[in-house]
């Protein structure tokens, strides 16, 4: 016997037939086939999608003058100091907190104003509701309001104010298309029924119907959180006093006060989009789910682009 | 619809008022900030109007029209370029980029949801930041652009500050960060083809590129439709990315930077502003018709 031969007796599995060996080979090649898709996969996401922002990190870390002396290698030796000074130099706490203010207020007022909205023309109490619908899906078509906006909040007081800013994006009172479509789908009976009970019209509409809406809130919440909390047009036009500023406004200011020292930037846009990231890694599934679900009728909404509403609603 | 469409809810004297009451407030707050401003930008094209405090806004009638027309005519015909090289090139490689994602990503398997999500990432990003990362990649004197163009093409080129370069790369930056959103709406498309007829191609011998040509393309006519729509539509509009990276210089002046320049730049115009959004309204108006048009006329043929 040859050693092979033992090693074979030795093994618990059977000796394999020539039919069994083609299937173990063909298994073999799929299987490394697979793990070359898998492998061009990882490259293509992680290489061209999240290499870059490494990239960014890494200068982060960097003293000035070695990242002079070697601009694209790693940092050495490393340093915290770049976020530090960028964090006392561009004040990014009290922008934060600003981010956090015109981001959350305006999604929750809008959210609360869309519904109130939504609701009576969903079902179909006003004459001409859905001339009514029809009459708000083409205004998004109109010219871009920009201009106008900006010296209508000059002549109201809103201009360069904390209150005024608040009040602008609260009140465009977008996400209303999303929402149209979606509380046909709770049952009339109820409203009936709680109307039948003694339950008031306001109290309907946070106790019963909020709730039942919470999956396509949730989404349309984020999305427009997200889309808030990015913006960076209208905060440059509206505000100009930069203690109002936002994270975006600020970082835009920052890169233009210290533009070749990019450790101290990269820095300043690690901290800019730490929050974010951390956001998106929590409520990565929803995101994702949310596009393919059609939510891109909500961020549309928030993002004054109503056009994408309409396509995507059919 | 058997039952009633008059509100149930409130004693009879205020069932008549609540439905009114409901909407007031949002509504009020849309007539003032959502519908007010776009109607008020036709009249604000017909006057100048610095925007400036104390100063006073105009009437001029066609004014803003007839310079762009005439003696600043170059202006804005670059400007209309621009923008449909821009409009095209990010249509063009976000929709094969995404597509073929999609295609590669689209199965349910070890690890694909996490690589899906980094693509899709760039998203969530704001344009700040976006705009400041892809500075630093493409800085002409210590970027690792640079070094790559250096090595491989040899010489020097200043990306972001060269005038036929600077849209392309921007092109390519709108890609890399919306391409994600693209990939999705394939994917969802890809799955609602059902696997049966792949099966069933498969067995009258029909290799993959014949598959993809006959049945896959096909019958992802509809995400194609909103992919279109949306990329085309969203890219008109854009250009708070290339304020971030190039403010409108080394031609990159799209139809939206040159509003926002002419409105909120050095000298501001909002009255010249205001026509150059009229413009644009004008121009998305067209593009999105005949392309909805299109893309319909497509679906059903296919």
């Amino acid at each position: 016997m040859t050693t092979t031969q033992t090693a074979r007796l030795l093994r618990d599995t059977p000796v394999r037939t020539d039919a069994q060996r083609a299937a173990r080979r063909r298994w073999l090649i799929r299987g490394l086939r697979l793990s070359g898709v898998q492998l061009l996969c990882f490259a293509v996401s992680a290489g061209l999608f999240a290499l870059p922002l490494v990239y960014l990190l890494l200068q982060a870390f960097k003293t000035y003058p070695s990242f002079l002396k070697d601009p694209t290698g790693l940092p050495h030796p490393w340093t915290l100091s770049n976020f530090s000074a960028a964090w006392s130099q561009g004040d990014f706490g009290t922008e934060m907190v600003n981010s956090l203010l015109y981001a959350v207020v305006p999604d929750v007022l809008t959210l609360i104003l869309g519904v109130f909205l939504a609701f009576p023309i969903s079902r179909g109490w006003f004459r001409r509701s859905n001339l009514l619908y029809g009459f708000f899906v083409f205004s998004g078509f109109l010219p871009a309001g920009l201009i106008p906006l900006f010296g209508e909040a000059q002549k109201l007081g809103l201009y360069d104010n904390q209150v005024g800013y608040l009040i602008l994006t609260s009140l465009t009172g977008a996400g209303f298309f999303f929402f149209v479509g979606y509380i046909k789908t709770i049952p009339r009976e109820l409203d009936e029924a709680a109307a039948m009970d003694g339950c008031g019209y306001f109290r309907f509409v946070f106790t019963i119907i909020l709730p039942q809406m919470k999956p396509a809130l949730a989404t349309f919440a984020i999305f427009g959180f997200v889309a808030s909390w990015n913006n960076l047009i209208l905060p440059l036009i509206m505000l100009s006093d930069s203690t109002l500023w936002p994270v975006t406004r600020g970082l835009y200011g920052f890169f233009g006060e210290h533009t070749t020292q990019w450790p101290l930037i990269a820095a300043a846009t690690v901290i800019v989009a730490a929050p974010i990231l951390v956001v998106f890694a929590v409520l990565q599934r929803h995101l994702v789910e949310g596009v393919a679900g059609g939510a891109a009728t909500g961020s549309a909404g928030v993002g004054n682009a109503p056009a994408a509403a309409v396509a995507a609603e059919e | 619809m058997s039952s009633s469409t008059t509100c149930p809810f409130g004693t009879r004297r205020t069932r008549r008022w609540i439905p009114w009451l409901s909407v007031a407030v949002p509504s009020l707050g849309w007539l003032v900030f959502g519908l007010y401003p776009s109607l008020a930008t036709v009249y604000y094209s017909f006057t100048t109007y610095s925007g400036l405090p104390g100063t006073p806004m105009t009437f001029c009638g066609l004014c803003n029209y007839r310079d762009m027309f005439t003696s600043n005519y170059s202006q804005l015909s670059q400007a209309v370029v621009t923008t449909l090289e821009y409009v095209g090139g990010v249509t063009v490689l976000q929709i094969g980029l995404g597509l073929g994602l999609a295609l590669l990503l689209q199965r349910r398997r070890f690890g694909y949801g996490l690589y899906r999500a980094l693509i899709f990432m760039p998203q969530v990003f704001s344009v700040t930041i976006v705009g400041v990362l892809f500075s630093l990649l493409l800085d002409p004197s210590s970027g690792p652009a640079e070094a790559v163009y250096h090595s491989v093409i040899g010489g020097y080129s200043s990306f972001l500050g060269d005038s036929n370069l600077a849209i392309w790369l921007i092109v390519l930056v709108n890609v890399w960060m919306f391409s994600g959103y693209t990939m999705l709406v394939y994917i969802a498309g890809l799955r609602r083809i059902p696997p049966e007829v792949y099966e069933a191609a498969s067995l009258d011998g029909a290799g993959a590129i014949r598959r993809f040509w006959k049945i896959t393309w096909p019958l992802l006519a509809p995400s194609t439709t909103v992919n279109v729509f949306l990329t085309v539509m969203g890219s008109l509009g854009e250009y708070a990315l290339i304020l971030v990276l190039t403010q409108g210089q080394y031609h990159t002046q799209t139809l939206g930077m040159f509003m926002f320049n002419t409105a909120f730049g050095v000298n501001p115009d909002l009255g010249l502003g205001s026509m150059l959004a009229m413009v644009q309204f004008v121009l998305t108006a067209v593009i999105g018709g005949v392309l909805l048009w299109a893309l319909r006329r497509r679906e059903v043929s296919l």
